[in-house]
C-alpha cells in the first residue's frame, strides 16, 4: 500500500504557480527524501499533505483515503519550517498540551518517553524561547514522534541540529521506519545525511516531479569512475578520450573522471606506456549530492 | 506505551480540545493579567471620581461653569435602569466608565488567544492531527465566554469592593439583588455573542493580531450599544431568556461562519 499518493497536484498562490502538475507515491514504510531546490515546491507539498494549505486542483490520498480524513490524520506527526510552540511556555508545558491534543491516555508518561528519544529530559523545565536553535529541533521533533505516528512529514528537520543530533535523528527515523512500519516523508538540504537514510527519492523542479527513485535505483544511476590527475590534463585528455567511453573534465576539482568499465590500474599502466605520470588516482562513486547538481545542472556523467 | 485513543466522535475530539485549551488559558499570565485589570478597573474608577465629585471645572474663554458629576451609587457602573432616557446615550463619566467596557478588554483577550495559536505555529500541528475544525471553533468559544465572564464578574467584585472604600450607597430605588443577578447574568450571558465575533476576527486575520483587534473591535462597535439596552440594571428573567436564546443562536451562527472560514482557507 502507498502511505501518500498524488496526482496532479497544483498550487496557484494568485499570478505564481507552486505545484504544477505534481505526482508523487511514497510506499508505506519508506523513508522518502524529498529534494529540490529553494522554492522548487517542497514545502507547498508537505503543507498540502498536513491539510494546512488547500490545493488548486489535484488528488491527494493518505493510505489509500482521502487526505482529510480524521482518522488518518490523527496519526501523523509534522514538523514543518518550525516547531509549533508557545514562547514562553516550558518544553514540558508545550508537549504536554499537544500529547492533550492527540488525546493520550497516559499524557505525562508519552512526554517522558519522547523527551527521552531526543535526549532533552533535562531541558523540560526551561521556557521554550531560551531554547538554542537545535533544542527548539529536538522539540520540534519530539512534538511529531508523540503518540508513535504511521506518518511523519518533516520539512529540514536536521537544520541547525549538531552531530550528535543528527545521529539521533537518523537512529530515531530508521528505528520507526523498520521496526514499527512508519513512513517518513522528509526533506533536507543536507543530502549527505539524507543519503544515510532514505529508501526512496523524489526530486522536485519548477513544482514538477522530475525524478522518483529507490536508493537501489539511485545507486546503479550514479556510475563509479576513475579521478586522476596528471601535469597536463589536456593531452592527458587527448589520450584517454581515445581509449574510453567517456573522459569528462572536473573543473571543481581540476582532474579527470573516467566513466568506463575500468580499473585505476590499468589507467595508470596505460598513461605510463604514453609517457604520462600520473599524480594522483582514486576509484570513487557519484553520490546524491553530486546526482542531484547534475540533474539540476542536466550536466554529462548522470 | 500510551497511544492515541481511537475515539473520534466530535465529543471527544471536543474534550480534548477543551482540555488543551483550558490548560493553556489558566497557565497564561495573560489570562490572571486581564482578570486583574478587570477587577482593579471599577476599584480605580469609584475612587476617582468620587474624588472629583462636585469639582467645578470653568471654560477659560467662555466663563462657563461645569460641575464634574462621579457616582452617587453602586450600581450605577454595573448599568442604568430601562427607560431611563439620560443613561442612553449620555457622554458622562458614570455612562462612559461602566462594566460595558469589559467587552473591549474580552477582544483583546480572545484575539491574542487565538492569534498566537497561529503565531507560534501551534495551528500547524493541531490542525494536522486535527482535520475537522468545528471542535476547535466550539472550544475557543466557550475559552473566550469562560475567560470573557471572568473579566465581567472580576469587575463586578472589584465594584462591590470600589463602592465600598468610596463610601458609596449600595441602595437603589426600583432596584434589588435578584435584578442585580439578572442584569449580571444577562452580560455574561452576553459575552458567548461577543466572545464568537471575536473568535470569527481572529480566524479571519489568523497570525496578524493587529487586524483581528481592529476587526473585533470594528464589528463589536456597532453592536456594544445593544449591552445596556438587553442587559439594563432592573432586569428580569425575560432578559435573562432573550440572552440564552440570542446568544446561543448568534454564537452559533457565528462559529459556522469561523468554521467555514477555517475550512475553506489555508490555515499557513
Amino acid at each position: 500500500m502507498n502511505a501518500i499518493e498524488i496526482k496532479g497536484l497544483t498550487k496557484n498562490y494568485g499570478e505564481k504557480q507552486a505545484l504544477s502538475g505534481l505526482d508523487m507515491v511514497v510506499p508505506e514504510g519508506a523513508i522518502y527524501g524529498f529534494i529540490g531546490e529553494n522554492g522548487s515546491g517542497k514545502s507547498t507539498t508537505e503543507k498540502i499533505i498536513c491539510g494546512l494549505v488547500l490545493p488548486t486542483s489535484g488528488d491527494v490520498k493518505l493510505y489509500n483515503t482521502d487526505y482529510t480524513d480524521i482518522n488518518i490524520r490523527s496519526k501523523m506527526g509534522v514538523l514543518i519550517e518550525a516547531p509549533g510552540c508557545y514562547p514562553n511556555y516550558s518544553v514540558w508545558n508545550n508537549l504536554m498540551l499537544h500529547a492533550t491534543n492527540l488525546n493520550i491516555e497516559d499524557r505525562e508518561e508519552e512526554v517522558r518517553r519522547v523527551l527521552k528519544l531526543v535526549r532533552m529530559e533535562g531541558s523540560a523545565s526551561n521556557k521554550y524561547k531560551n531554547c538554542s536553535l537545535g533544542m527548539k529541533q529536538r522539540i520540534g521533533i519530539a512534538l511529531a514522534l508523540m503518540g508513535n505516528p504511521k506518518l511523519l512529514v518533516l520539512d529540514e528537520p536536521i537544520n541547525g541540529l549538531d552531530a550528535d543530533g543528527m545521529r539521533i535523528m537518523r537512529d530515531i527515523l530508521t528505528d520507526l521506519s523498520q521496526k514499527h512500519n512508519c513512513t517518513v516523508l522528509i526533506s533536507s538540504h543536507i543530502l549527505g545525511e539524507l543519503e544515510k537514510i532514505a529508501t526512496h527519492y523524489g526530486i522536485i523542479r519548477g513544482g514538477k516531479m522530475i525524478a522518483q527513485m529507490t536508493a537501489e535505483e539511485l545507486d546503479k544511476n550514479c556510475p563509479t569512475f576513475v579521478a586522476l590527475s596528471t601535469k597536463d590534463i589536456a593531452k592527458t585528455k587527448d589520450i584517454l578520450d581515445s581509449k574510453y567511453k567517456k573522459v569528462v573534465f572536473d573543473e571543481a576539482k581540476e582532474n579527470l573522471r573516467i566513466y568506463d568499465d575500468v580499473s585505476a590500474e590499468d589507467v595508470v599502466k596505460y598513461l605510463y606506456d604514453k609517457g604520462i605520470i600520473v599524480n594522483e588516482i582514486s576509484t570513487s562513486k557519484i553520490g546524491l549530492e553530486e546526482y542531484y547538481i547534475n540533474l539540476m545542472n542536466n550536466k554529462e556523467g548522470v | 506505551m500510551s497511544k492515541n485513543a481511537e475515539k473520534k466522535s466530535f465529543f471527544s475530539r471536543l474534550n480534548s480540545m477543551l482540555k488543551a485549551d483550558f490548560r493553556r488559558m489558566f497557565t497564561t499570565p495573560l489570562y490572571y493579567i486581564m482578570v486583574g485589570v478587570s477587577l482593579v478597573i471599577p476599584i480605580l474608577i469609584f475612587v476617582m471620581t468620587t474624588m472629583m465629585d462636585g469639582t467645578i471645572s470653568v471654560n477659560p474663554t467662555t466663563g462657563e461653569e461645569t460641575v464634574m458629576e462621579g457616582f452617587k451609587n453602586v450600581w450605577q457602573i454595573i448599568g442604568a435602569i430601562s427607560g431611563d432616557s439620560s443613561a442612553m446615550m449620555a457622554m458622562d463619566i458614570t455612562s462612559m466608565c461602566n462594566i460595558n467596557m469589559m467587552f473591549f478588554l474580552v477582544a483583546v483577550f480572545v484575539c491574542i488567544f487565538v492569534s498566537d495559536d497561529f503565531r507560534s505555529g501551534y495551528a500547524k500541528n493541531l490542525f494536522t492531527i486535527k482535520a475537522k475544525k468545528d471542535d476547535y471553533v466550539v472550544s475557543k468559544s466557550i475559552v473566550g465566554f469562560v475567560a470573557g465572564a471572568s473579566m465581567i464578574i472580576a469587575f463586578f467584585i472589584g465594584a462591590l469592593i470600589g463602592g465600598a472604600i468610596s463610601g458609596l450607597s449600595f441602595a437603589m430605588q426600583g432596584i434589588n439583588v435578584y435584578n442585580i443577578v439578572m442584569s449580571m447574568l444577562s452580560k455574561v450571558l452576553l459575552v458567548s455573542i461577543f466572545s464568537s465575533i471575536f473568535l470569527l476576527a481572529s480566524v479571519i486575520a489568523k497570525q496578524k493580531l493587529w487586524l483581528s483587534i481592529i476587526l473585533s473591535l470594528g464589528i463589536g462597535m456597532l453592536m456594544f450599544t445593544m449591552i445596556p439596552i438587553i442587559s439594563p440594571l432592573n432586569a428580569g428573567v425575560i432578559n435573562v431568556i432573550l440572552c440564552l436564546v440570542g446568544g446561543g443562536i448568534f454564537s452559533a451562527g457565528i462559529g459556522v461562519g469561523s468554521y467555514y472560514i477555517l475550512k475553506k482557507t489555508s490555515i499557513i
